[in-house]
C-alpha cells in the first residue's frame, strides 16, 4: 500500500498532563488514513473522537506518540500552517466558525491568510463555491443563510485551502435532516473527486457513508474496519451502547430467524433487493402449489 | 411578544436599498464626501454658509431616492435633548457669541438669563449643523451597507500600515463584531423568552425606572456573555484551522474600483468646501 497521507502512531492524549493524575481522552492510539478514504469516526460524548480529529491538522499535539501528515509531524511548529492547508477542517456550529459578512470573502478568508495573490484567491473562491452548489448565494450575507447552507460555505471556506483532507468534526449535528443530506451530499462529491473525508459523527446511519469505520470508546478504538464488518457485530455494538443503523439492524434480526439472509446489509435498497429477490424465487417456486390451493376450494 | 423581536429593530446603519447614484458610489468616496463635509460644517457659524451646506446635503438626500420621513424618523429620539439644549442656548448663551454680520441686540434680560440676537442666531445655525451632520451621516449609512463600510475604513486605514496601524486587524475585529450582531440579537431574543417563560418580567417598569430596567437586564446580560465567550473559543479554533496568523502578508479579494464618477464627486465636493471655507468671513449674515 502507499503512504498513508495521516500516520497516527500510538498517541494518547491529556488535556491536563501536568495534574498528578492527568486523565487521558486518547490512549494508544494507531491509525492511518489513505489517500482517497472516506473515514467515519462514531462513538459517544467524550469517546475522544472530536479530541483525535483535533490532532489531525496540529490544533491540538500529543502527549506521547506522534500524528504525521503527509510526512510531516504535528510537533514541528514550522509545518502547522502546511499541515493546516493540508488538513481541512468544519466544525459543528456553522455560525461560529464564518468569520465574515459576505459569503465570498469568508470563503477566502483561508487562502487570504496564506497571503495567495488576488487572481487566483477569486479562482479558488468561485471553484469552492461551485463545488458546494453556492456561487448563487456569493453576496450574501451568512446570517440569511440557512444552517445547511452556511454549513456548504464553511466546507468551502475549508476547501479553498486546497486540503488533501477534510476533516468534518460533527458537522451535520446540529442541522436539520434537509441541511444534512445537502452537507452529505457536497460531502460525497468532494469524496468522489479525489479528497479524503474523514467524518466525525455520533449518527450511525452517517457511518455508512465511509468505506471505513473506526468506533470509538473511552479514548481507544474499540472497533473497525468496512461497514459491513463493523455494522454486523451487533452484538458488540449492543454492548457499547451504540445503535445500529436501523436496516442493519433489521437484517439482522432476519437472519436470526432465517441464517440465509444476509446479516450485513447497510442501505435501505440493499435490503429491498434481497427481500424482493426472495420473494420473487417464492412466487415461482409456489405457483403450482397455490393455484392447486385455490382450485380446491 | 413584540418586544422580544430583536432582529427587526436592530438599526445599527439601517441599510436603504435602492440603486441611486448615490448607492453606486464607492464607499471610500462616500467616506471622503462626508469627511470633507463635517470639516466645513464644524468652520461656518455664519447663517448664509450653512444655508448653502444643508441645501447641498438636501440635494444628496434627493439623489439618494430615500424618503425624508425615513431619514426625520431616525431623529425623534433626540428631540427631548435637542430642545432642550435650544433652550440652553437661547437663554444661557445671549452673552458668550456676538452675533455674526450683525449689531448685538439684547431683547430681554433677567438675572443670568437674557436673550439676544447673538443666541437666537446661536441656537438657529446649531440646529441647521446638528440637521446636516445628521443627514449626512444617516445617508451614509442608510445608502451603504455596514460590510462596505468596514471595506472601506480598512482600504482607508491602509497607507498607515506603515506607521503600525493594525489595519487589517482592526477591520477583521469590526467585520467580526458585525457579523456577530444579528447573532446576539437572535440570542438574546431566545434568552429572553427562556426566562420570560420561567417567570421573568421584561418591559415592565416605566421609562424613569433606571434601576429597576437595568436589574431586569442583569439576567440577560450575563447568559449573553458565557455564549459570547464559548463562540469566542469556537472562532478562535476556526480561524486557527484556517491557518489565520494574523494580518501580516493577508491578501484580500478587491471588490471596489474607484470609477470616474467617483472623482468627480469627490472633487465637487472638494471645490465647494474650499470656497465656503476662503469666503466664510465674507457672507453677510
Amino acid at each position: 500500500m502507499s503512504e498513508p497521507i495521516i500516520r497516527v502512531e500510538n498517541v494518547s492524549f491529556s488535556y491536563n498532563p501536568l495534574a498528578e493524575k492527568p486523565v487521558f481522552a486518547l490512549q494508544d492510539i494507531n491509525l492511518e488514513v489513505f489517500s482517497g478514504d472516506y473515514l467515519v469516526i462514531v462513538g459517544h460524548n467524550g469517546s475522544g473522537k472530536s479530541t483525535l480529529a483535533k490532532h489531525f491538522n496540529a490544533l491540538l499535539r500529543p502527549t506521547k506518540g506522534d500524528v504525521w501528515v503527509n510526512g510531516m509531524n504535528t510537533k514541528d511548529p514550522k509545518c502547522v500552517l502546511p499541515i493546516r492547508a493540508t488538513v481541512g477542517m468544519v466544525f459543528q456550529i456553522p455560525d461560529n466558525q464564518i468569520v465574515a459578512t459576505v459569503v465570498e470573502e469568508d470563503v477566502a478568508f483561508g487562502p487570504a491568510n496564506l497571503g495567495v495573490p488576488e487572481q487566483e484567491l477569486r479562482a479558488r473562491v468561485d471553484w469552492a463555491l461551485k463545488i458546494v452548489d453556492m456561487d448563487a448565494h456569493r453576496q450574501r450575507a451568512p446570517h440569511l443563510l440557512s444552517s445547511g447552507q452556511k454549513q456548504r460555505v464553511a466546507i468551502a471556506g475549508a476547501m479553498a485551502l486546497k486540503p488533501k483532507v477534510l476533516v468534518l468534526d460533527e458537522s451535520t449535528s446540529m442541522l436539520d435532516p434537509a441541511g444534512r443530506e445537502e452537507v452529505l451530499s457536497a460531502v460525497r462529491t468532494l469524496n468522489k473527486e479525489g479528497t479524503t473525508i474523514v467524518a466525525i459523527t455520533h449518527f450511525m446511519h452517517e457511518a455508512v457513508e465511509g468505506n471505513r469505520v473506526i468506533v470509538m470508546e473511552a479514548g481507544r478504538i474499540v472497533a473497525q474496519g468496512s461497514p459491513c464488518e463493523v455494522f454486523s457485530n451487533v452484538e458488540t455494538l449492543r454492548a457499547l451502547h451504540l445503535d445500529v443503523p436501523q436496516v442493519t439492524e433489521l437484517a439482522y434480526e432476519l437472519h436470526k430467524r432465517d441464517p440465509s439472509f444476509p446479516a450485513d446489509l447497510l442501505t435501505i435498497d440493499e435490503v429491498v433487493q434481497e427481500i424482493e429477490g426472495r420473494l420473487e424465487q417464492k412466487e415461482k417456486g409456489s405457483e403450482h402449489s397455490w393455484a392447486r390451493h385455490y382450485t380446491s376450494q | 411578544m413584540e418586544n422580544f423581536e430583536f432582529l427587526r429593530n436592530v438599526t445599527i446603519g439601517q441599510y436603504f436599498q435602492g440603486d441611486s447614484i448615490i448607492h453606486r458610489l464607492d464607499p471610500r468616496a462616500k467616506i471622503t464626501i462626508l469627511l470633507i463635509l463635517v470639516v466645513v460644517n464644524s468652520f461656518i457659524l455664519s447663517f448664509t454658509g450653512n444655508v448653502l451646506l444643508l441645501s447641498l446635503c438636501i440635494a444628496l438626500v434627493l439623489l439618494s431616492g430615500i424618503s425624508f420621513r425615513f431619514m426625520l424618523s431616525g431623529i425623534k429620539p433626540a428631540l427631548p435633548l435637542i430642545a432642550i439644549f435650544a433652550l440652553m442656548q437661547l437663554f444661557f448663551y445671549g452673552d458668550a457669541y456676538p452675533p455674526y454680520g450683525m449689531e448685538a441686540v439684547t431683547y430681554w434680560r433677567w438675572g443670568m438669563m437674557s436673550i439676544t440676537n447673538g443666541s437666537i442666531q446661536l441656537v438657529i445655525v446649531t440646529l441647521m449643523r446638528f440637521l446636516e451632520i445628521f443627514f449626512l451621516v444617516s445617508l451614509l449609512t442608510s445608502t451603504t451597507t455596514t460590510t462596505n463600510i468596514a471595506y472601506a475604513i480598512e482600504s482607508m486605514l491602509e497607507p498607515f500600515q506603515r506607521l503600525r496601524v493594525p489595519a487589517q486587524e482592526i477591520s477583521l475585529i469590526g467585520t467580526i463584531a458585525l457579523r456577530f450582531v444579528p447573532i446576539f440579537a437572535e440570542q438574546m431574543e431566545i434568552i429572553m423568552k427562556a426566562q420570560a417563560s420561567r417567570g421573568a418580567d421584561f418591559g415592565e417598569g416605566g421609562v424613569f425606572q433606571f434601576v429597576k430596567r437595568t436589574r431586569q437586564m442583569v439576567t440577560l446580560i450575563v447568559p449573553l456573555f458565557v455564549d459570547a465567550f464559548r463562540r469566542a473559543e469556537d472562532l478562535i479554533l476556526a480561524m486557527d484551522a484556517r491557518c489565520y496568523t494574523g494580518g501580516r502578508g493577508r491578501t484580500k479579494i478587491v471588490r471596489f474600483h474607484m470609477a470616474r464618477v467617483d472623482y468627480l464627486f469627490i472633487a465637487l465636493t472638494a471645490v465647494f468646501g474650499v470656497l465656503i471655507m476662503v469666503f466664510r468671513n465674507n457672507f453677510p449674515v
